[in-house]
């Protein structure tokens, strides 16, 4: 099933809403996460620079899912789950089925000298860890879960 | 994503991008983009009207920065917003493709 803003599943209570999108593994299938996130944004009264981030978050590691995880298969499954912490954290949980990847063990693509040295890929992680408050990944039980925090104002 | 060009005075080819640049954005660029690479030798990118900028629009970047490059020609970036420029200097493209916010400064740059 894939979720669309209007078919978002219900907070189970009101004082810890839990959300989920349901993708597959196709990159047009990624574009479904702006309404929901912007959905997201409403609901949560998330600062513009915060939803910002959640966004160039989210498509990096659903984009990393698609083309390093499941190399390209079209429909294998994604989820992500949004919750609000205790912490007042933000929290999105994407798991998949692809083969076990930590990208918080991974090391960053090295600083370029040139332009011409220049990967064009490769910055996922970097920006990840840039823009989210918080990194974890987790072996999940077929694949991975990867675990990304953004703190809200108070 | 809308992108449109205009040559300016100086040999200057200007490229407005205005829209999201991720991975939709991207692919509506690439093309575009390349075509304006072929040709170009000063290149002046035009950011400010991009709302949202990841790593596949980055690429929509680099690649045709890198071609004019290799021709000996020039590339500036202009005029991103706050976020779109943390990501640009996150993914250290500012040390190799100069960003500017005054056009006065990135059209004498590409001179």
């Amino acid at each position: 099933m894939i979720c669309t803003p209007a078919a978002i599943m219900p907070a189970a209570r009101p004082s810890t809403p839990a959300l989920r999108l349901v993708l597959t593994s196709r990159l047009e299938d990624l574009g479904l996460a702006w309404p929901w996130v912007e959905a997201l944004a409403d609901h949560y009264h998330i600062p513009a620079q915060t939803r910002f981030a959640i966004e160039i978050c989210l498509e990096e590691a659903l984009s990393n899912i698609v083309h390093h995880g499941y190399r390209g298969q079209g429909d294998r499954p994604i989820t992500v789950d949004c919750e609000l912490s205790g912490a007042g954290e933000l929290v999105f949980t994407i798991e998949d089925e692809a083969p076990r990847f930590d990208p918080c063990a991974a090391d960053e693509s090295p600083a370029h000298a040139s332009i011409e040295e220049l990967k064009p890929g490769g910055q996922g992680i970097r920006l990840m860890r840039k823009f989210a408050g918080r990194v974890t990944w987790a072996p999940a039980p077929n694949g991975n879960r990867l675990t990304l925090a953004f703190a809200l104002p108070h | 994503m809308q992108i449109s060009t205009e040559d300016i005075p100086g040999g200057i080819t200007r490229v407005a991008l205005d829209g999201r640049m991720d991975i939709a954005g991207a692919a509506q660029a690439d093309l575009k983009m390349n075509i304006v690479a072929g040709f170009a030798a000063k290149l002046l990118v035009d950011l400010r009207k991009v709302e949202f900028l990841g790593s596949m629009g980055l690429r929509s970047i680099v690649i045709p920065a890198r071609a004019v490059r290799s021709r000996g020609g020039k590339v500036v970036l202009f005029g991103p917003n706050e976020m779109v420029q943390s990501v640009l200097k996150t993914s250290g493209i500012d040390s190799l493709l100069p960003i500017y916010h005054d056009l006065d400064a990135a059209i004498a740059a590409l001179d």
